[in-house]
């Protein structure tokens, strides 16, 4: 008997499905022109094929619906609509068996309106317009010497960085979208770290402050149910 | 199986809510000074049980541990898991507020129910005594997977879709919380048969 026991609690617990869940945790966050949904249980279990439906925050308006793949993310194009309106995004995943959450991505996450990056670069390359000469012509010198102060000493010479800059010139939206990416490549990890974090389950404090709790509403209904003395 | 918040419909939240409180209701009319201390240890119990999850491959797994709570508690059940529920929502958002009398009904009914059939077998000891904490404990997780499925009746999902995932996910748990079960009320009768005290008056 005293054998049998452990024998069939590893033979069960080896059995487990890991389906099994307090809560479901989502995080969502804009990448350039998309938006990127993760969905996990906790850390190592994340929600495959989780159903996802985004909603305009202020119409209730159904934008997008799909489905999340085995990494437990979903990507889907930032919907027009709310774009448009600045609306925040609410998102929200239902991972079955009762257990749904929902994030809001607000409208200041959104990249501008109107900046498309794709188009721009091959508007310079053909030669930018006129109009466009004098304004760029600043801004070019500042993005093209603002690497060489960072990455060498002051001893580099100006001539340096001058002739790719005379070469092609940079114009506004050029900057702004080379920005734009390297800060998305950037910022990626640390929202994902945001992420981690928000999927961090009970911490040890918490169950002992848990259990304190019950204690002291124990002590509290005892001191309200005591044996009156009779005096 | 703690249902999420905005799942459910405003008719199931309320009934759930009902239903709770009718049986916290009994539970506190029965539960008497003496028993407080052991109602608050099995809500401690639960409370982590729950939180402790055993790595198995590539998931987990955690207790329930209502089926104690049941077998040892009675009605008293019901507020114990009601403490140990809205804890868990307040400090983990497990859960949430407005679910908390489904939540509490779907685990502390099938509880209370498993308690009451299987106390005279307990009572009997030896080997009945095993095979009723054995019935309690798988019976209960078995009883709260179907009234979590009979909550999301009424959901997308429908009830037997959930029933079967429900079942099969847990299946194993009842196992286990039948083998903890046994083993509990086994040393307790062995230990602290005060505990175990349902056999001697009529309360709980």
């Amino acid at each position: 008997m005293k054998a049998v026991i452990p024998a069939v609690l590893c033979a069960v617990l080896l059995a487990a499905s890991p389906t099994l869940a307090h809560r479901v945790n989502i995080f969502a966050f804009v990448d350039q022109e998309d938006v990127v949904v993760e969905c996990a249980f906790n850390k190592s279990s994340k929600v495959k094929n989780g159903g996802i439906e985004v909603y305009d925050a202020v119409t209730r308006d159904l934008l997008v619906r799909g489905t999340t793949d085995q990494q437990g993310t979903f990507r889907f194009p930032l919907p027009q609509q709310a774009r448009a309106a600045r609306h925040d995004l609410a998102i929200r995943v239902i991972a079955g068996e009762g257990h749904q959450n929902e994030w809001i991505v607000g409208a200041d996450e959104y990249p501008a309106a109107g900046t498309t990056s794709s188009p721009a670069p091959a508007q310079a390359a053909g030669g930018a317009p006129e109009p466009d000469r004098p304004a760029s012509a600043p801004l070019a010198g500042q993005t093209v010497a603002a690497p060489a102060v960072s990455s060498a000493p002051p001893a580099s010479p100006a001539g340096e960085a001058l002739p790719p800059a005379a070469a092609a010139p940079l114009t506004r939206t050029d900057v702004e979208g080379i920005i734009r990416s390297e800060l998305a490549a950037q910022l990626a990890p640390l929202k994902r770290g945001l992420a981690a974090a928000q999927e961090s389950g009970p911490s040890l404090r918490d169950i002992i402050g848990g259990i304190g709790w019950l204690l002291g509403l124990c002590g509290i209904a005892a001191y309200f149910r005591r044996k009156q003395p009779h005096v | 199986m703690h249902i999420s918040e905005g799942v459910l419909a405003p008719a199931v939240l309320g009934a759930g809510a009902a239903l709770a409180a009718a049986g916290m209701a009994v539970g506190l009319r029965r539960l008497d000074y003496d028993r407080l201390m052991t109602v608050a240890l099995l809500s401690a119990a639960f409370f982590v049980g729950s939180l402790i999850h055993v790595p198995v491959g590539p998931g987990s797994v955690h207790l329930i541990l209502n089926g104690l709570l049941g077998a040892v508690l009675g009605w008293a059940a019901f507020p114990s898991i009601f403490v140990a529920l809205l804890l868990q929502a307040l400090l983990f958002q497990f859960g949430g507020f407005t679910v908390l009398g489904v939540n509490t009904f779907n685990m502390a009914m099938p509880a209370v129910l498993g308690g009451l059939c299987c106390r005279p077998l307990i009572r009997r000891g030896g080997k009945a005594r095993l095979a009723g904490a054995f019935c309690c404990g798988a019976g209960a997780v078995a009883g709260a997977a179907l009234l979590t499925s009979l909550s999301l009746a009424w959901t997308d999902e429908g009830f037997v879709q959930a029933a079967c995932l429900l079942l099969a996910a847990h299946l194993p748990v009842m196992l286990a919380e039948g083998v903890i079960t046994m083993l509990v009320v086994g040393f307790l009768a062995r230990v602290q048969p005060d505990i175990l005290s349902f056999s001697a008056n009529s309360h709980g």
